[in-house]
């Protein structure tokens, strides 16, 4: 209901887009008008995240440089996306999948975050704003970030196919993933997702059951394996739907999968335990299985890697003090401190360059430009991750990310895809 | 259902019960007659339901034996003893119908549905509660229970019937009405009823053979006229009531009540107690007046009401107690 | 005169009518509120439509014909949800069956073996030792014992028993049953014991004198007689079972399919009405079950 009054209402805003704008930026200065005891209050936001997202030091960190104080919100991926649907006044700041927009922007329970209110605005990663590497193009198929990254104006519900100065998410962290294995229980060089389905691990796979993730990684397999080859592997037909469920159902009827893992803990012990040695993995469950002193490897593969990015999102309530204190905190994450602490976790930040001058010169040596590590590598806690002269899986961040053959996604077809996941859990 | 043979001989034969170091049941000899109505009777804690849940086998016996009708029975289990119990509180299966209560035990035997049922309804005539047949446990009176109880103990056609505290669930009044149909039923039926109970009026009113029993001991056993007349102790002459218990220094005597006199003139000696009058009641067909001698003893004496009208009493009056050297009766081992 | 006038006495009547409304009232509200709402509101909303972000009231069917999508033109070939519900309800019946046995024993060794009250509370304690941890980290702790190099297959081999280590002790129907049975047999335990400590001693025993054996006072008696504790052991067990997805999924791997990891998936994927109506359906299962249950035992005397 409330979706056509803002259809109709949506040439207006359009119009009075800049407008808007200055009524906003009004309406914050009248706010930090009010009496100094108030405005001398510490800020709280509650930030609303997965707990990949969030870590106390960050929030330690801006408490100190900020006098912001930042309250962790912590759900399920799938959790996040509900709540900024259904209830959107929970939370202030919001650190969630691009992929989610597809579902969240119609909703109209986000606003357009103002560009010019974003200092390094023209620093944020290519990658991301643009789909590049370098200058050039990188696998887009899927929902990639700069496809949903732009609004036409503050509280409209479309994306804008160029960039516009109203934007959806600030990139906060993106990675690239691909198969994780044991080299240790294979022996022998892994080199295309097609593997993952191949008898020889019959009883060792794994895929991760999250609809919207796992069809991802099973259509590389499938296109891997020359079966099919998608048009879009993030935007399926309903037949191509069907067959890549087929294929699914053929391998686990066959005993291909020795289980299937929802959350990091669950990848982390399957593969630890030798009960997989081949599955969809997450680059911090690879480090906290080495971490056990068992060899993993987040193996680079010649499809390419399936990419995902999150950025921060802003309620549209959001307003005065709060909204002002919002976009500080952006500003800050930005910054290069926070960005050296995701680029240590084996993310990537959203502004490589702030994130370089807060990193020593072998750290961003080792993951960022894949060269061996000079020194031990330490986590951010300042725990060990890797001892001199380990390479990080899949080189420099211009190999990796310039591999990306597609991201995460939500598909026209969601319900159907999801009814037929259910099926395939069934088989 | 009269059997003419008379059947329920019982025998214990220094029958031992002991729960680790505490006996309670310490070597009874007893010889019950077939066909005979025997209460155990005594305090609580003096062995008497001890007694009975052996003879009936739901109670090990640590040593010595039960004979029934000359066959050892000590080792049998509780159904091949020819024994059956009624007990307490009747136990009657919740979950059946009176019907499937009383024919349970020839359920348990393997009897056709059909014949146990009209047997069972058989049996409910007998006690009377033939059109009771269909119904709960819950929805009958106690002593609707009771009946359905003893119908069930009795289709196994025992020797021996136990009945432990078998009134004491009833009101007064259907108590009284109830004994007398036990008495008859045992009569018609020729065999031995055991009833537990620590109510000498029961015992007295029922038994052809009392037990009376005292920490796990038999304290004295005959008819309920012996033990009335001539009880053996002290404690029995307590129990059964209706005695004073009057110590003479070198022995103890018990006097019955009614035979205890009081006069006003004379001097105290062997046969005269100097007592004073604490209450006086009137008990309908006599007047009972309870006394208390100068050492605190009490004592208690029963008049007739006409003797009473002649000769009023009042509470606080000196008087004297008497009695014929003939009803003064020795005890054994003392007042105590 | 009297003291009352009639008018008096209906007023008091009356009064006291409304008093046992108004004691009622709070529980009522309560229930009104946290159980019967919800489900009102589910029940609405599995005939709405939906997008991928907002649901729209609306009277279609579309979300049950989708919940039994095929089902019927597939036969004799079972559809997604009716493998799903068989699959279920296999585990609902093997599940009921073990934790009744297991249940009911360890309920009668602690009723009618274990002579000491204390003993028989330490027992009964021993008995909820499993739910001082949360469920997760119980089923988790099952990892490391029976997975591919877990310790009863290193046992088994080393022993010489085996010489691979056996897969189906984990992520199959054998490691969700083993885990199911662990989790629940403790709700049987309770109200079968709760039942069994009513019984009076007396009935065994006249039970006995009446010539019964051992067998048969336990088929007689002590059955009949703990039936209602049975039968709401059972109605704890089905319904735990029948939502279940938390242990299918850790036990078996995510790979096997349950009621509940169906609606689960689907509100993750925002599809609140198919969701809402998949629960209509398995709320409707399971009180059929159970409506199949109180059809045979009368648990009212217990309530």
């Amino acid at each position: 209901m409330r979706k056509r009054d803002d259809a109709t209402n949506l040439s207006r805003r359009q119009i009075l887009k800049g407008g808007a704008a200055l009524a906003g930026a009004a309406a914050g200065t009248a706010i930090t008008g009010f009496p100094a005891v108030i405005a001398a209050e510490p800020v709280t936001l509650r930030y609303l995240s997965t707990a990949t997202n969030q870590s106390p030091a960050i929030a330690e960190k801006a408490a100190k440089d900020l006098g912001i104080k930042i309250e962790y919100v912590t759900v399920t991926t799938d959790d996040v996306t509900k709540r900024i649907i259904t209830q959107p006044n929970s939370f202030d700041l919001v650190d969630t999948e691009y992929f989610s927009l597809r579902n969240l922007i119609p909703s109209g329970n986000l606003m357009g975050m103002d560009a010019k209110k974003i200092k390094l605005i023209d620093k944020l990663a290519p990658a991301i704003t643009k789909g590049e590497i370098g200058g050039k193009k990188i696998g887009l198929q899927g929902t990639a970030p700069n496809k949903v990254m732009y609004l036409e104006g503050q509280n409209s519900k479309k994306f804008a196919a160029s960039p516009t100065e109203w934007i959806t998410l600030i990139p906060t962290t993106y990675n690239a993933d691909t198969l994780g294995i044991r080299p240790d229980l294979i022996g022998r060089p892994i080199e295309s997702w097609a593997e993952l389905l191949n008898p020889q691990f019959k009883g060792k796979a794994s895929i991760l059951n999250i609809p919207s993730i796992g069809i991802m990684d099973a259509a590389m397999v499938i296109e891997a394996s020359g079966k099919h080859k998608y048009a879009d592997k993030g935007n399926m037909t309903k037949d191509e739907i069907d067959l890549t469920i087929a294929t699914l159902i053929e391998a686990k009827k066959a005993g291909q999968f020795r289980a299937f893992w929802t959350d990091f803990n669950e990848s982390v012990n399957l593969m630890a335990s030798g009960e997989t040695v081949i599955q969809s993995m997450w680059s911090p469950a690879v480090t906290a299985v080495r971490l056990k002193n068992i060899q993993c490897k987040f193996q680079p593969l010649k499809e390419g890697y399936r990419a995902w990015a999150s950025g921060f999102g802003l309620p549209r309530t959001l307003k005065g003090k709060k909204l002002d204190a919002a976009y500080e905190f952006v500003n800050w994450f930005l910054s290069g401190w926070a960005g050296a602490y995701l680029n240590r976790q084996g993310y990537y930040s959203a502004v490589l360059d702030t994130a370089k001058e807060n990193m020593e010169a072998y750290e961003w040596a080792y993951w960022m430009e894949g060269k061996p590590a000079e020194k031990d590598i330490k986590g951010p806690d300042g725990g060990l991750l890797e001892k001199a002269g380990a390479v990080r899986d899949g080189g420099s961040y211009n190999e990796r990310m310039g591999s990306v053959a597609c991201w995460n996604s939500i598909m026209d077809e969601n319900a159907y895809m999801v009814r037929k996941w259910n099926e395939f859990i069934a088989a | 259902m009269v059997q003419k043979a008379s059947r329920g001989k019982v025998e214990f034969v220094q029958t031992v019960k002991a729960y680790g170091a505490s006996v309670a049941v310490a070597g009874i000899d007893l010889r019950i007659p077939a066909a005979t109505y025997c209460c155990l009777l005594g305090p609580s804690g003096c062995g008497k339901t001890t007694s009975l849940r052996m003879l009936a086998g739901h109670e090990a016996v640590t040593s010595g034996d039960i004979l029934l009708d000359n066959a050892n029975i000590t080792l049998m289990p509780p159904a091949k003893r020819g024994t059956a119990m009624m007990f307490q509180s009747y136990a009657l299966f919740p979950h059946l119908t009176v019907v499937e209560n009383v024919a349970f035990a020839l359920r348990m035997k393997g009897v056709p549905k059909v014949e146990r049922l009209i047997k069972a309804q058989e049996m409910l005539k007998i006690v009377d509660l033939g059109t009771y047949a269909e119904r709960r446990p819950s929805q009958l009176s106690g002593g609707q229970q009771q009946r359905v109880a003893l119908a069930r103990a009795l289709i196994m056609r025992p020797s021996v019937l136990l009945l432990d505290e078998p009134l004491s669930a009833l009101d007064p009044f259907l108590r009284l009405r109830v004994r007398g149909e036990l008495k008859r039923l045992q009569k018609s039926l020729g065999i031995t009823f055991v009833h537990v109970t620590h109510s000498q009026d029961e015992a007295l009113a029922l038994s052809d053979l009392v037990v009376l029993m005292n920490s796990g001991k038999i304290e004295q056993k005959g008819t309920a006229e012996d033990l009335f007349t001539r009880p053996r102790t002290a404690f029995v002459a307590r129990f059964i009531g209706a005695h004073n218990v009057i110590d003479l220094g070198d022995r103890a005597i018990a006097v019955r009540i009614d035979r205890t006199m009081l006069r006003r003139d004379g001097s105290a000696d062997a046969t005269r107690r100097e007592v004073t009058v604490r209450t006086v009641e009137y008990a309908g067909t006599s007047f009972s007046i309870q006394l208390v001698d100068d050492r605190g003893s009490e004592l208690a004496a029963l008049i007739s009401e006409q003797s009473f009208r002649a000769t009023p009493l009042t509470e606080g009056e000196r008087v004297l107690a008497s009695w014929a050297p003939a009803d003064a009766h020795v005890l054994e081992g003392g007042a105590r | 005169m009297p003291l009352l006038s009639t008018t008096d006495k209906q007023a008091m009547t009356h009064y006291a009518r409304w008093t046992s409304y108004w004691q009622a009232a709070p529980l009522a509200a309560v229930l009104l509120l946290f159980f019967v709402l919800p489900l009102v509101v589910t029940f609405i909303v599995s005939f709405w439509s939906y997008t991928g972000y907002s649901i729209e009231p609306d009277f279609i069917f579309d979300n049950y014909r989708d919940a039994f999508d095929r089902c019927i033109v597939a036969l004799p070939d079972l559809c997604t949800t009716f493998r799903t519900y068989l699959s279920t309800l296999r585990f609902c019946l093997a599940v009921w069956l073990l934790t009744l046995v297991i249940g009911f024993i360890i309920a009668y060794y602690l009723t009618f073996e274990i002579r000491t009250t204390t003993i028989r509370l330490v027992l009964a304690l021993v008995c909820t030792i499993p739910f001082w941890t949360s469920n997760v980290i119980r089923m988790i702790s099952w990892v490391p014992l029976l997975g591919r190099n877990g310790l009863v297959n290193q046992a088994l081999v080393g022993a010489a028993i085996i010489d691979q280590p056996l897969d189906w002790l984990l992520y199959s129907n054998f490691s969700v049953l083993l885990a199911f049975v662990h989790l629940n047999t403790v709700f049987m335990i309770v109200p079968i014991a709760n039942s069994m400590s009513r019984i009076d001693r007396s009935l065994v025993e006249a039970a006995r004198d009446a010539g019964a054996t051992g067998w048969q006072i336990l088929l007689h008696i002590i059955i009949p007689l703990s039936k209602t504790g049975i039968a709401i052991g059972s109605i704890f067990v089905i319904t735990v079972v029948m939502g279940d997805f938390i242990t299918i999924g850790i036990m078996g791997g995510q790979q096997i399919a349950s009621a509940g990891k169906v609606i689960q998936t689907q509100i993750g994927a925002l599809q609140f009405p198919i969701a809402a109506a998949n629960a209509v359906v398995l709320l409707a299962v399971v009180l059929m079950i159970i409506a199949t249950l109180i059809r045979y035992i009368d648990i009212r005397k217990e309530l």
